[in-house]
């Protein structure tokens, strides 16, 4: 049934060197949208090892990316550290804070979760807004332009070259994380949490992990996002930042990482196209958001995977029967 | 600020809070969804109700009831529409569904209404009532006694009427439902309608307390989220005492403590809570089956 194979081989490595082209023509406006989208990527492929593969119905995932985000800017603006050493550091930040959303996730199930990780994140922002001391509140914190082997990065076509091996990485990384045995553990627990428990599954452990990986990708997202905007406020890391990753995910498709690539490029730029008209972009956005999950429930990953377009991912078989008995 | 005013306050506030949480809590308990647009549908109903009272000069009653009725045949509408061919998706991608028609109302509610913010009077210019040192808004108490008469009425629906009986079946088991002869269907719109007039006459109750804007239901939809999930989520009387508690706590944080921790203190107390009884206040404890 696979057709195309061609297509899929190599892709990925095309794909940048396509990228990579397009950097050299693209005009600084392009540019920062292709950064932006790059940036969504890592977003969307963490919260989909939440939401997609380990099933959790958590709502942190905007926060944690704002945490990474004002690690970063904090850092490197007010302390003067080096922006390289603060890139992993804000992952881990978030990778902490988020292993915290592992606790409620031991007890609580679905809406409860759902509710908690939201308040957490009703928080996070708040604290961002109030606490003016250290995070200069709703006056936003400038991102100082880091330097590189004494080559200033500065400007959105040097952004992208510090943006694309990121998200290749991370892109790598998840592919990785999925295809291996804790990978194959977060789908089980999704399924079912006895029978995890009954494979020799460590559910409270799983659960951390997953907790932590996703954040810790939602971190170095908001650390790249803070040095592609160079300035950044807490409205920002909101509700509609979640609401943006949460389509992300499911537009591209649940339960796959191309998926989450496709999404994060498809929102990206659909805004972008409508950005002078807030009431058309907001009717489009919502239409085609409903227009697509009703049309093809199984995201825009799951229609290509179907023509075979797109290889069919070990651990997505049987979605549709899972989908009924997942309580 | 005085105990009893705040505590009116609270209580006016946390009435809005439990007609949005009924009306997610009955969604839920019959699509197993969480309908995030739910905060548009009030929205949606404070618009309705704007138009009927401010623009068309209609009497309070008259706009009240209009906006209840467009309301329900909005959610029976939505229902149809939206839901019907994919009720047995993921959940997930079910509440996707719902969060696209948030944005998307709230476009289609920009393109009339722009982006300016809305005054709307209350329903009667009577004076502050003052009792000993305490002040009450005569809206404040409006709006606790039609929260209170809709939700005797929706006691007394669920209590006594065939309609009412039919969907406390297809909420506790739709397979057995649909072998007595119950259309599910019909019930389905039902709740819908049911739910989206309790959003819509929520939204008139609640446009003279905040103001009148497309982004108006968020705050609420939060809130309402809150309260549903404090009393347990599957508990109508859970959901309506969940509201009260949001509304009261929400104001004593802002009277006592600090106005700029009111708007995320409800959150800070349900983290609390939850951690202490996973399932709500009233919830059962969920009995998962290998």
């Amino acid at each position: 049934m696979e057709r195309l194979p061609w297509l899929r081989r190599g892709f990925a490595p095309v794909l940048c060197v396509l990228l990579v082209l397009l950097a050299q023509v693209a005009d600084s406006y392009t540019q920062y949208i292709v950064n932006l989208a790059l940036i969504y990527v890592v977003i969307g492929v963490g919260l989909n090892f939440l939401l997609g593969y380990a099933g959790q119905f958590a709502f942190a995932h905007a926060a944690l990316m704002g945490i990474g985000a004002y690690t970063t800017a904090l850092l490197t603006s007010r302390l003067y550290w080096s922006f390289w050493l603060c890139l992993p550091l804000s992952g881990v930040v978030a990778a902490a804070l988020g292993a915290l959303g592992a606790l409620p996730a031991m007890r609580m199930k679905r809406v409860y979760l759902a509710l908690v990780t939201l308040a957490f994140a009703q928080l996070v922002v708040w604290v961002l807004v109030n606490w003016n001391v250290v995070t200069l509140g709703t006056d936003g914190v400038d991102v100082p332009a880091p330097m590189l082997f004494g080559w200033r990065v500065k400007g959105d076509t040097s952004v992208f070259y510090v943006v694309l091996p990121c998200t290749a990485l991370m892109y790598w990384l998840a592919k990785r994380i999925l295809e291996s045995r804790i990978g194959r553990a977060f789908v089980t627990i999704r399924e079912n949490e006895i029978v995890a428990r009954c494979n020799g599954i460590n559910v409270a452990r799983t659960k951390t992990v997953v907790f932590a990986l996703s954040a810790f990708y939602a971190g170095i997202g908001g650390s790249l996002y803070a040095l592609t905007l160079g300035f950044i406020v807490p409205d920002a890391f909101g509700l509609s930042q979640l609401v943006l990753h949460f389509s992300i995910v499911v537009l591209g498709g649940l339960l796959s990482l191309s998926g989450a690539a496709i999404g994060a490029v498809v929102l990206t730029a659909l805004p972008e196209l409508l950005r002078d008209l807030q009431a058309l972009q907001e009717i489009i956005y919502g239409l085609v958001l409903m227009v697509v999950i009703l049309v093809m429930p199984q995201g825009i990953a799951g229609l290509l995977k179907r023509w075979g377009v797109l290889p069919r991912e070990v651990l997505a078989r049987n979605w549709r029967a899972l989908a009924r008995e997942t309580p | 600020m005085n105990l009893v005013t705040l505590l009116v306050a609270g209580l006016a506030n946390g009435s809005l809070y439990a007609l949005v949480a009924l009306g997610l809590v009955l969604i839920y308990k019959t699509h197993d969804l969480v309908n995030f647009a739910h905060g548009e549908i009030l929205m949606a109903g404070g618009f309705i109700g704007f138009t009927a009272y401010q623009t068309m000069h209609l009497p309070y009653p008259v706009a009240f009831l209009l906006a209840i009725a467009l309301g329900g045949l909005l959610g029976a509408v939505i229902e149809l529409v939206a839901f019907r061919r994919v009720a047995d998706q993921h959940h997930i991608t079910l509440a996707m569904v719902t969060v696209g028609l948030s944005v998307f109302m709230k476009g289609i509610a920009r393109v009339p209404f722009g982006t300016d913010i809305y005054t709307f009077p209350p329903a009667f210019s009577a004076d502050r009532i003052t009792l000993g040192s305490a002040v009450i808004a005569p809206q404040h108490l409006l709006t606790i006694g039609i929260a209170a008469l809709l939700t005797l009425l929706l006691f007394l629906f669920f209590r006594y009427t065939t309609l009412g009986k039919q969907m406390r079946a297809t909420q506790q088991n739709i397979t057995g439902a649909r072998l007595v002869g119950i259309n599910t269907g019909r019930v389905f719109s039902s709740t819908w309608s049911l739910a989206a007039a309790l959003g819509a006459g929520a939204g008139v109750l609640a446009a003279p307390l905040s103001l009148l804007y497309p982004d108006m239901g968020t705050n609420f939809l939060l809130k309402g989220f809150a309260a549903a999930v404090l009393g347990g989520f599957e508990s109508v009387p859970g959901a309506i005492i969940g509201g009260f508690l949001v509304g009261i706590i929400e104001m004593l944080f802002g009277g006592y403590v600090s106005t700029a921790f009111q708007q995320v203190s409800a959150f800070f107390i349900i983290i609390v809570i939850l951690f202490i009884r996973p399932n709500g206040l009233f919830g059962r404890r969920a009995v998962a089956r290998v």
